[in-house]
């Protein structure tokens, strides 16, 4: 039934986004992850993909979390003589995340994950409008 | 007699269908609102045939023998075809080539909804007028 099928894919787009909150907020958690020594690198910022699968049970387009991608960016240094990991010139690399950036694509998720659950409450309310005619 | 094959309520029914295989689409769409690359689809609305014009997808209809004149005949009508999602113009594509606009997809979930709300009050007031003339309704 098409309504089922709603549902899924729905569902399948509340997962993914989920998983992609997940990996915003093991950025900014590990913003200030820096090394134990000079020679080591801090946490490198984490890009979650998305992939369209065709489901072939449901027999319609689900959406996925794909592999999660390193960025490739440059680590901030940072000027901190007394910190273990400084180089020496005195400086920290910094692991690579813009606070910024995570909370512009946090707000994005949360507003993909709004819509999934506005097919499902829709959805649901035309599986209810079906029943009624059951009831009528 | 017939019915489910009254053109109100097979005219109705066809309609119901539409929505919900648009719903499916649209629901597609916004689960893949980033993924790179996905184009939005929508399904086409009927010609101006009307909805009793849809085309009949090409399957077999079953019917059952009649080997008596008191027998009520029972066929299992075709199903209509509405012609397979089709990629639709969009108010923009990312530049990484996606074109799902989650406001203009909300706003053809809403009217999907609206409509099919429309289509089942429809049919539960045609039901109703056939239980009057049955003579439940009282």
């Amino acid at each position: 039934m098409d309504f089922m099928k709603s549902l899924f894919v729905a569902a399948s787009g509340l997962k993914a986004q989920s998983g992609r909150m997940r990996v915003i907020a093991e950025n900014i958690a590990n913003a200030d992850s820096t090394a134990r020594t000079p020679a080591g690198d801090p946490y490198r910022r984490k890009i979650p993909t998305f992939e369209t699968v065709f489901d072939t049970k449901m027999r319609a387009n689900m959406v996925e979390l794909g592999r999660i991608e390193k960025d490739r960016t440059d680590f901030n240094l940072r000027f901190n003589p007394s910190h273990p990991a400084a180089n020496a010139d005195g400086f920290v690399k910094m692991p690579n995340v813009d606070r910024l950036v995570e909370a512009v694509d946090m707000r994005e998720a949360q507003r993909s994950y709004e819509a999934n659950l506005n097919v499902i409450t829709s959805t649901r309310t035309m599986l209810a409008r079906t029943l009624e005619i059951l009831r009528a | 007699m017939d019915f489910m094959g009254l053109s109100v309520f097979s005219a109705l029914k066809n309609k119901m269908q539409w929505h919900q295989a648009r719903q499916g689409v649209l629901s597609e769409n916004i689960a893949n609102a980033a993924t790179p690359g996905y184009l939005s689809l929508d399904i086409k609305a009927p010609g101006s045939g009307g909805l009793r014009g849809v085309r009949m997808a090409e399957t077999a209809s079953f019917a059952t023998f009649v080997t008596d004149p008191r027998h009520i005949p029972v066929a299992l009508a075709p199903t209509p075809g509405f012609g397979g999602p089709q990629r639709t113009g969009s108010f923009e594509v990312t530049p990484d080539g996606n074109s799902v606009v989650l406001e203009e997809q909300m706003s053809k979930i809403a009217e999907n909804q609206m409509d099919y709300e429309a289509a089942t009050s429809l049919y539960t007031s045609n039901l109703g007028l056939i239980r009057t003339a049955m003579g439940q309704n009282r």
